[in-house]
């Protein structure tokens, strides 16, 4: 294994060795061991939700059903638990396809309330079903529910299933999904415009979290050997949420390593004090005492959890570092992927009568343009013109009140970002929106994300296919940054970069989609004039590359430098249209935008 | 005498990247002082460092006179430095006044806070038109003349401006620019932070030219004006 590959391997293996550092001090008996093996197993599951930016509780209702599942398949069918494990786990992935389609349209705060009230409902129905469950009062024999006849686990086969667990998300951290469930994690507009299919990649994310969640319930009710509806009261999902606080959410080890602690302090502290001070012996609550006052300390101390220690790390261990002496000299930007139509066809982007308003505001009204294959295009006007509303429209953040948007003879108004980003039409925005936490290339990378042919088999296979798509990817995208002449910060987290530089990576980013169009807004916001300059020279290499750009700009330079045609909005309206000689000598631009006097 | 602000090798690390390295300047009384220099050349770092957002790795603050390394952001505004930080930064939910309100936070008084909004009103007219409206709503030259009005609000004696022109339409521009001379005039001293470098020269009288977070240049603004380096790194053709 080379030094890379170490590197990769390293916090994984810390992580291993905590774990069983904790489980070897800790454990005077195989309950203990289970039970810490069942909250890492849960913790799993708790990352899966977090990390596509869900803040679900359901853990605690799937850990439910996927218990008293495979007890009963178990207890009255008299399964083998190798089918009833199974067989809970498919119940669990069907209640959360079902559970996920209506749940998944909320975000934040309204998601983990359904979320919360959703375990609430599985443990009420656990209630009002004695006879199938044993009731309010879980074993019971009256209920004729015998849990003396459930088949037992053993804990070497939690143990290998956790490691299983740990290897899926440990390969699936720096594949394509991986990447899509960080970008949706930090910015899911920008993941969006990536071609990143965000409803579909959170409904996985909240499928593979039940699967994950039923099978802790599953181990749990045959390590147990009895169960009881108390068990999986919210308090639970409290509990589950954190080991996710604790330990970090950014990685998929964090939540692991705060369900160890919080799993293993506990029973230390019980064994420890319990047996060594008597009086100590009363205070019974003593050991959730002294964990939760670890908790509140690691939360005012390390507010982005254990995991964060290991974050520099981390960066570090993802910079790809370019080949040595690649330079943005000799690498000639790809152009559109797509054979040019003939010259004479209708126009590339049309829009007609487009308009939206903003609460009242007419921010864009009845504003009709064409956009001809291969030009230039400079969007200009005071600020509040409406230019950032026209490309939030043709990019599919926002859809339009009235009028069209015909992309290549398609009417595309309405149509969601990601389909928009795959039909050729990539952007840029205002506000920078990079992820942060990412390393300056992995930000290019995602916007290789529909171009990339592989998938979660193949990534936890190792096809050849996933080492070849991925390589394949990281060197475009390392041709793209060295163009652009970031090939120094490729390795750097984006949120590191001054601002200008976060403008370069974006049209990077933006080109690594392989677009046809691209819509630029304020690309020059943070430049000076010699960096102000050489975007332009840039930009006109786009241009005899076949792109074609739409660019919103106050930098007046470069806007009559690039153009082949200027758009002057003003209050949401078309004011003017003309080559940069007729718009910089028109009266209504000079007064509305330009102003007279030179500087 | 002593400058008003005082910066002795000063260095500003992320992690393991060196943003400053060494930097050393000085910002005299009542002049406007320009910080320029090419992405990432460490201008916004200085500046978070000067107004204690950031804590230097090494070297000294003096503000007129006094060692202010390291002190607590909320202090060095008591000492009397605002800073308006790159991106605005206002608090889009809330009113204009609101935002006001909160620049005068370390007041002592309703009245003085009263006052002091009627100075930035007289300053920005427009402000005192939309003051009861919501910040976010404002155009983007109305909300850098707040995010400029909230900084004015302590009557600092130095101002921290960081790009106060990115993303305003060329008319705004120049009205900025006369907006930082009218407060230099009134008496306040203003260190620039500037991609707009033809501009910031022209209207200040010092500036501190920073490559790679390495000093380049310190020297008079007339004189950079001419300097071939510093025409064919910042300013482009004429």
């Amino acid at each position: 294994m080379n030094r890379a590959g170490l590197r990769r391997f390293l916090p994984g293996a810390i992580t291993l060795l905590i774990l069983a550092a904790d489980a070897f001090i800790s454990v005077r008996n195989h309950a203990d061991l289970d039970r810490l093996l069942i909250n890492g197993i849960l913790a799993l599951s708790a990352f899966a939700t977090l990390h596509a930016r869900m803040l679900s509780l359901a853990n605690a209702g799937f850990m439910a059903i996927g218990a008293y599942a495979s007890a009963i398949l178990s207890v009255k069918a008299g399964l083998p638990v190798t089918l009833s494990f199974p067989a809970a786990l498919a119940i669990c992935g069907i209640v959360a396809v079902l559970i996920g389609l209506p749940v998944l349209r909320l975000t934040d705060v309204y998601l983990a309330i359904c979320t919360l009230g959703f375990g609430e409902v599985v443990r009420i129905l656990i209630v009002l079903l004695p006879g199938l469950t044993g009731g309010p009062t879980g074993a019971n024999l009256s209920t004729g529910f015998p849990y003396e006849a459930m088949r037992r686990v053993d804990t070497g086969m939690i143990a290998v299933f956790l490691a299983m667990l740990v290897y899926l998300f440990w390969t699936m951290a720096p594949s394509k999904t991986g990447r899509a469930f960080r970008a949706i994690r930090e910015r899911p507009q920008a993941a969006s415009t990536m071609g990143i299919d965000i409803v579909a990649y959170r409904s996985l994310a909240f499928v593979m979290s039940a699967l994950i969640a039923g099978a802790a319930g599953a181990f749990y009710a045959h390590s147990v050997g009895s169960l009881d509806n108390g068990d999986f009261r919210f308090t639970r999902a409290v509990d589950i949420l954190g080991y996710a606080v604790l330990g970090g959410s950014g990685q998929w080890f964090g939540p692991l390593l705060g369900a160890g602690l919080l799993t293993a302090l506990p029973i230390l502290l019980r064994d420890s004090l319990g047996a060594s001070i008597g009086f100590l012996r009363s205070f019974a609550q003593l050991p959730n005492i002294l964990t939760g006052l670890g908790l509140v300390l690691v939360i005012v101390f390390l507010p982005g959890g254990l995991a964060h220690v290991f974050r520099a790390q981390v960066t570090a261990r993802r910079p790809h570092a370019l080949p040595p002496g690649r330079t943005g000299e000799g690498h000639a930007v790809p152009g559109p992927g797509v054979a040019r139509p003939a010259p004479g066809t209708s126009a590339l982007l049309s829009v007609k009568g487009l308009g939206r308003v903003f609460g009242g505001v007419e921010a864009l009204s009845g504003v009709s343009l064409e956009f001809d294959e291969g030009g230039v295009y400079g969007l200009i006007g005071p600020n509040g013109a409406g230019k950032t509303t026209f490309i939030n429209l043709v990019s599919g953040l926002s859809a339009p009140d009235s009028g069209t948007i015909t992309w290549r003879g398609r009417e595309i108004q309405g149509h969601r970002a990601h389909e928009i980003a795959r039909a050729g039409i990539a952007r840029t925005f205002q506000g920078v929106r990079l992820f942060d936490e990412m390393s300056v290339l992995e930000n290019v990378v995602v916007g290789h994300h529909s171009r990339v042919h592989t998938n979660l088999a193949s990534t936890w296979l190792r096809l050849p296919r996933e080492t070849r798509e991925e390589k394949a990817a990281m060197n475009e995208a390392a041709v793209l940054l060295a163009r652009l002449g970031l090939s120094d910060l490729a390795g750097r987290p984006a949120g590191a970069l001054s601002y200008g530089d976060q403008r370069r990576v974006e049209i990077a980013r933006a080109l690594a989609l392989d677009p046809r169009l691209l819509l630029l807004d304020e690309p020059a916001a943070g430049m000076n004039d010699a960096e102000t300059a050489s975007l332009g020279s840039f930009l006109l290499e786009l241009k005899r590359r076949g792109y074609t750009l739409i660019v919103v700009e106050h930098h007046m330079d470069l806007i009559m430098g690039v153009c082949d045609r200027i758009d002057v909005l003003n209050f949401g309206r078309l004011i003017a249209q003309g080559t940069p000689a007729e718009i910089a000598g028109n009266e209504q631009v000079l007064e509305a935008y330009l102003g007279r006097e030179e500087g | 005498m002593i400058p008003l602000l005082e910066v002795r090798d000063l260095s500003v690390a992320y992690g393991g990247i060196e943003a400053v390295r060494g930097l050393s300047f000085s910002v005299p009384e009542g002049s406007i002082v320009s910080l320029i220099g090419a992405n990432g050349a460490g201008k916004t770092s200085t500046l978070l460092a000067v107004s204690g957002l950031v804590r230097p790795r090494a070297g000294r603050i003096l503000f007129d006179g006094q060692d202010i390394t390291g002190r607590r952001a909320d202090r060095i505004v008591r000492a009397g430095i605002a800073h308006v930080p790159e991106g605005r930064a206002i608090l889009e939910p809330l009113s204009v006044a609101e935002n006001l309100d909160l620049g005068g936070w370390i007041l002592p008084d309703r009245r003085s806070l009263r006052r002091a909004m009627d100075r930035v009103f007289d300053l920005f007219p427009r402000l005192a038109e939309r003051r009861r409206q919501m910040a976010g709503s404002l155009s983007g030259g109305e909300q850098q003349m707040l995010a400029i009005g909230r900084a004015l609000m302590v009557s600092p004696r130095l101002l921290l401006l960081d790009e106060p022109s990115m993303g305003l339409a060329p008319l705004l521009v120049a009205r900025i620019f006369h907006v930082i001379e009218n407060i230099h005039r009134s008496g306040t001293t203003v260190l620039l932070v500037e991609q707009n470098a033809r501009q910031a020269l022209r209207i200040s009288q010092r500036a501190v030219v920073l490559s790679h977070g390495l000093l380049l240049r310190d020297g008079e603004s007339r004189s950079l004006l001419s300097d071939p380096v510093i025409v064919e790194a910042f300013l482009g053709k004429a």
